[in-house]
């Protein structure tokens, strides 16, 4: 599933057929060798990695929150923009689905379209800031960051008791513990390890991957991302495409604040305070460009994967918690060295096929 | 020949016009500190001019001043520093265990925090320009890192029985201008020297501005982002310094709340995030204004969550404004071409 504006898929086929590309440098299989090869070793190790409920159930959770994470940032990146502003996003579309949950008693898919608006509406604010000034989106986004870290801290202190929105309609319990295992079809049921809450990940992958893969708007994004004088050259209105792609990572933001809220039960500010890193961990593992132009939808929920297994298997190992971020950090880099000679690959391949 | 001349003439007059906006922006910093001091002095009805206050205030401007002036070096080059905080935040820590744990004298942790600060930002330039892994992703990685070192370092207890000699440097505060505000002050005088004085200094902003044309003038800009980064962490090492000295103890919180206030500084202050400009002066001021809307925030008892709003907003009035009025500028026939980019472009 990566969409990469270069060549014209099928000019490369024709012409790299015989030189195609070793298997190896295909950065998603080796991902996913790497997800499974890891998930067996640490379960070789440590037998309890495999307990569906009490550890792969939480896990798969938590990729799936993260993965939407990274989606959104990975829109962001598509047009050569960040989103630093992606937890505080989500923290805001959070507190528009406890607001609505608390004091309108909305019900909970309502509630879930409130966060999905405020998301957007906020991620359309940003790109429309970017676009109409020009300022650098690094620039535009920290600044949204601190804006929304006040303004999100603010308004739960003015609106509730103890800076929380608890009440629960009906359904997000179910959200939060329910697994394939309670959807049965006569005798037969889904694992207990897969939660309920991944419906909203597979959504979010399957409309980006549409979206990048099959529509002109998908592609028009793309080359606003790999070369920006060139997408204006040819006709399509960047600035409006940048405006897009910032609302949809506003949404995702959004819908990424509300799993993680279903998932602790509480509508509180610190939703998203840790959200940053793994949003351009997972997306740029999976193989999308920081310069933007190239995505990877499926790659991004194999780079989220692969941080998630690796952080719970070296927690069950019984490595530390301080000893965590070190063992990721050397991963992230030693990950884009690998991505670096795959840029470097592919760079070769456009010049070869101009 | 003639061409390096033309080159060196355009170089010096896109500097001069440099430095008369940075002028410019400086100018308008400086009255908005000095109208917000005055507004809060006249707010708390006098006390906020009388000794023990100033001293508090500058007390804890020396910190954002350092890390604003470190992030601010790195954007010279047109790079980014996300490391500012952790890497801060692991010196101030290991400072605190080398004089608690391992009775090492003051001077001696010194020197070693500011030379291992030093050596990481090195290490940070080096790997860039080794892999041409994008320097963004890497400091993103080298904070993974630094964060992890140092809870490993403290882990959850408060390191605080070290040097009573730093300590009381820390808090010494002849005629109520503390030691530290002092040394962030000669730091920043230092650091405008080097940038606008040595050749050293003109070859980072060369880089910076236009790598192309640094090239071609033979420089090379793989070394100047070695060196940017390199001094950007010595500063940084300069700011745990100050920041162990002022604090009653460290632990690893310490530089966690780093990161938005180093880009902030220097943004408001005027510096481009392409590269190729510093405003020294403008970031200094702009610690200033943090810290004003901080004191501000103190004064009023308001909700901490005020400091962050106002911020956010003054960053983007900032850049938004300064953008627009370059727009009009250009707009109108009248205006020299070769103006700076104010807030960054692209």
């Amino acid at each position: 599933m990566t969409t990469a504006v270069g060549p014209p898929d099928t000019v490369t086929e024709e012409r790299t057929a015989p030189r195609r590309l070793p298997f190896w440098v295909n950065q998603r299989l080796g991902l996913l060798l790497l997800v499974i090869a890891l998930s067996v070793l640490f379960g070789v190790l440590r037998p309890a990695f495999l307990d569906q409920r009490l550890v792969l159930f939480p896990l798969l959770r938590d990729i799936s929150t993260l993965t939407v994470v990274a989606l959104a940032q990975l829109v962001a990146l598509s047009v050569g923009h960040m989103n630093l502003a992606v937890g505080r996003m989500a923290a805001f579309g959070a507190l528009f689905a406890g607001l609505g949950y608390d004091r309108l008693g909305v019900p909970m898919q309502v509630g879930l379209l409130l966060c999905l608006a405020a998301g957007a509406a906020v991620g359309a604010l940003t790109g429309w800031l970017i676009a109409r000034t020009g300022v650098s989106s690094f620039v535009v986004t920290l600044a949204m960051d601190f804006a929304l870290l006040g303004l999100v801290s603010l308004l739960y202190s003015a609106l509730t008791d103890d800076a929380a929105f608890t009440t629960h309609p009906s359904g997000i319990d179910a959200l939060r513990s329910y697994s394939l295992a309670d959807i049965c079809a006569g005798p037969i049921c889904g694992s207990p390890a897969v939660p309920q809450i991944a419906q909203f990940t597979v959504l979010a992958m399957l409309g980006l991957g549409f979206l990048y893969g099959s529509t002109r708007i998908g592609r028009e994004l793309l080359l606003t991302g790999a070369n920006p004088a060139a997408a204006e050259l040819s006709g399509i209105p960047t600035g409006r495409r940048i405006v897009l792609a910032h609302t949809l990572s506003g949404l995702l933001a959004a819908l990424a604040g509300f799993m993680a809220a279903a998932g602790t039960g509480t509508f509180r500010a610190s939703i998203g305070d840790d959200f940053m890193l793994p949003s351009f961990l997972g997306a740029v593992l999976g193989g999308t460009l920081l310069t933007g132009g190239v995505v990877s939808v499926l790659g991004t929920l194999l780079g989220t994967a692969l941080v998630g297994v690796i952080r719970k298997g070296l927690d069950l190992l019984g490595v530390g918690l301080e000893s965590l971020n070190i063992y990721l950090g050397c991963v992230l880099l030693l990950a884009l060295s690998a991505d670096r000679i795959r840029a470097v690959v592919s760079y070769r391949k456009v010049v070869r096929s101009t | 020949m003639n061409s390096v001349n033309t080159l060196a003439g355009q170089g010096s007059r896109a500097a001069g016009a440099l430095r008369r906006f940075s002028r410019s922006t400086a100018a308008m910093l400086l009255v908005v500190v000095v109208a917000g001091y005055v507004a809060l002095g006249i707010a708390s009805s006098g006390a906020f001019f009388e000794g023990p206050s100033v001293r508090v205030f500058l007390q804890y401007l020396a910190t954002p001043v350092l890390i604003g002036l470190a992030q601010m070096v790195a954007l010279c080059v047109g790079q980014l520093n996300l490391a500012v905080g952790a890497l801060g935040g692991f010196t101030a820590c290991l400072m605190g265990v080398l004089m608690a744990d391992h009775g090492v004298p003051a001077e001696v942790a010194v020197l070693v925090g500011l030379l291992t600060a030093t050596a990481i930002g090195l290490a940070t330039g080096v790997v860039i320009v080794a892999t041409r892994i994008n320097g963004f992703i890497v400091t993103l990685a080298t904070m993974t890192i630094l964060l992890g070192a140092q809870y490993r370092l403290t882990g959850t207890r408060t390191v605080d029985g070290y040097s009573r000699t730093l300590r009381d440097l820390g808090t010494s505060a002849p005629l109520n201008i503390p030691l530290v505000f002092v040394t962030a002050l000669v730091a920043a005088a230092l650091l405008a020297a080097f940038m606008y004085r040595t050749v050293a200094g003109r070859r980072l902003l060369a880089a910076g501005g236009n790598p192309l044309a640094a090239r071609l003038s033979g420089i090379s800009t793989d070394r100047q982002i070695v060196v940017a980064h390199t001094l950007s962490g010595l500063l940084v090492g300069v700011a745990a310094v100050t920041a162990t000295a002022s604090l009653p103890g460290v632990n690893r919180s310490v530089g966690g709340d780093w990161l938005l206030p180093s880009f902030a500084a220097p943004i408001i202050g005027g510096v481009a995030l392409t590269g190729g400009s510093v405003a020294v002066f403008g970031t200094v001021l702009a610690a200033f204004v943090t810290r004003l809307i901080d004191a501000a925030r103190a004064q009023f008892s308001l909700d901490p969550s005020w400091v962050n709003l106002l911020i956010g907003l003054v960053v983007l009035g900032t850049v938004a404004g300064g953008r627009l009025h370059q727009t009009r500028l250009e707009k109108s026939p009248q205006s020299p071409t070769a103006l700076p980019q104010p807030g960054g472009a692209q």
